[in-house]
């Protein structure tokens, strides 16, 4: 029983940065409805940008969030231009093949500038006086702080993006935009600054994840490949589209990953996910939290 | 006032519109009538900026408004309340009304104002302003969709078939919706298929049929019923 908790432990880990990729990737298909193939690529370059900040320029670890979110915002902004603004009057399929070309260059990228061993990020998180203050033990369950951070930091952001999103006028015009594309412009939203705002939460999102992940997992260059596969799953298990969905189906991905890996195979943990997905896409492919599909 | 000057406009490269003209004066109350497919809705949409305008000019009081893209069109006053009740389903009646001041978003104590003023003049939507919109009948999106335009303050307001779908004791209500606000000093061009709501509240109409105008008259100018339904039969043209 013990162990039990470990492992759902270590799956909250995981599930959080899951959410953290999948929300943004589910705004980005919600409001613009781009299915964006290289948003791994954002969490690879916040894993790298992390670790140069830190190693490279010794920057304390919240400056060098700081800079994380900064340069995803920037590769937001990038991809934006490149896989809506030219592309929104177009059928969808073209953003699709655009994004899979973005991910391949942002790999190759990566593989010039960073070269090909994988890199970890070494933070001592038990020397930073706030998180230093995070306890290690929560009765059987035994966390370090850098793993506590994950879900720490997934929580908090993804609460000021719900707040963002309820209350403000930006999130209402996100909203608007997502429901009623047509009405949200006679309205006097406009769709391309909502765009940019979207690629741009969506990649710093994404990128914070990688960030800490690097001080657990290594970084390089192709590791996006697996972890958009992973939010494309729990984007269809929350219900395309669906910010809240997203945040759920995250967490339990996370969570049957690791029991999987626990109590039937290590090697099993990777498939579970999408024989998941295959199950739901064939019987419930609205996903666990979507509606039947009403877009205008 | 409002103004179209022979309007050429389409989709892609199928032209709706071939030439359409007409005019709402200030404070007036206009309705342009037609069968399905005739290009009532494409005159909105072209107004509005949601299709291209390809030749003709838009003129809104006064100035020529073809360039200002249609998210800014709502600034200059001109607002449309679209066809088939198009609410955002999954925000609230509240959220809704406010999403129509989006454009002057930083006026908080004016769009308060105006919250209360909409709240006033359709009562069940203050009942329901935290119930999402979606769960709203045909009549209550009808209402809402009216109040979010007014939200945005305009002067010149376009409505695409409101009576649509609606139960003719709505449509009543809907008429004498209709009629309050031109008593606001409104600019109105209504867009209409029920030709007897339309003469009863219209000071002037327009008849569309194959993208051109057939058919324009004073309502107080003996408009008969048999006139009208010649033209939509397929009557000869004047």
């Amino acid at each position: 029983m013990d162990l039990f908790l470990q492992y759902v432990a270590n799956g909250v880990v995981t599930g959080s940065t899951y959410v953290l990729v999948a929300v943004g990737l589910t705004l980005i298909f919600g409001i613009l409805g781009v299915v964006n193939f290289a948003h791994g690529e954002f969490y690879m370059i916040g894993g790298y940008v992390g670790i140069l900040a830190i190693t490279v320029l010794k920057l304390p670890v919240f400056a060098a969030i700081a800079v994380v979110l900064l340069a995803a915002a920037v590769i937001g902004l990038l991809a934006e231009a490149i896989l809506h603004k030219p592309l929104k009057s177009h059928d969808a399929t073209n953003s699709i093949i655009s994004s899979f070309g973005l991910a391949v260059a942002l790999q190759n990228a990566a593989l010039v500038v960073m070269g090909p061993q994988p890199q970890r990020l070494n933070l001592d998180v038990s020397k930073i006086p706030i998180l230093a203050s995070i306890p290690t033990d929560f009765g059987p369950v035994f966390l370090p702080q850098q793993r506590t951070l994950i879900p720490l930091t997934m929580v908090i952001l993804i609460g000021v993006l719900y707040v963002i999103l309820k209350y403000t006028w930006t999130g209402r015009s996100l909203r608007a935009m997502a429901q009623h594309p047509t009405v949200a412009r006679l309205c006097g939203v406009r769709i391309q600054s909502v765009a940019v705002v979207t690629f741009m939460v969506g990649a710093g999102l994404a990128g914070i994840a990688g960030m800490l992940m690097s001080s657990i997992f290594f970084v390089y260059p192709v590791v996006g490949n697996m972890i958009a596969l992973k939010a494309f799953t729990v984007v269809i298990l929350g219900g395309m589209g669906n910010v809240a969905g997203a945040a759920v189906a995250g967490l339990l991905l996370g969570i049957t990953e690791s029991l999987t890996s626990a109590y039937l195979a290590n090697g099993m943990r990777d498939i579970v996910g999408f024989v998941i997905v295959i199950l739901m896409l064939l019987f419930r492919p609205q996903g666990l939290f979507g509606k039947v599909a009403e877009r205008s | 006032m409002l103004r179209l000057e022979n309007i050429v406009a389409g989709y892609g490269r199928t032209r709706i519109l071939h030439g359409v003209s007409l005019t709402v004066p200030t404070g007036g109350l206009v309705a342009l009538l037609g069968g399905n497919g005739t290009g009532k809705s494409t005159t909105l949409k072209a107004t509005v900026g949601l299709v291209d305008v390809q030749e003709g000019t838009v003129e809104l009081n006064g100035e020529v408004i073809n360039d200002v893209p249609a998210e800014r069109r709502s600034a200059l006053g001109l607002s449309m309340v679209p066809q088939g009740k198009e609410v955002f389903a999954a925000m609230s009646v509240e959220e809704n009304l406010l999403m129509g001041a989006y454009h002057r978003r930083s006026d908080r104590a004016g769009i308060a104002h105006d919250l209360e003023a909409v709240y006033i003049r359709f009562k069940r939507l203050r009942e329901r302003r935290k119930v999402n919109a979606g769960m709203l009948s045909g009549g209550e999106r009808q209402m809402l969709s009216i109040g979010r335009s007014l939200m945005a303050r305009p002067s010149v307001l376009l409505l695409d078939e409101p009576s649509a779908a609606l139960a003719p004791r709505i449509v009543e209500e809907i008429a004498e919706a209709i009629l309050g606000l031109r008593d606001l000093g409104l600019t109105l061009l209504l867009v209409e298929q029920n030709v007897g709501m339309a003469l009863d509240i219209a000071d002037h109409i327009y008849v569309i049929r194959g993208g051109r105008i057939a058919y324009e008259r004073e309502v107080g100018d003996g408009v008969a019923m048999e006139e009208l339904q010649e033209f939509y039969l397929g009557g000869s043209e004047h």
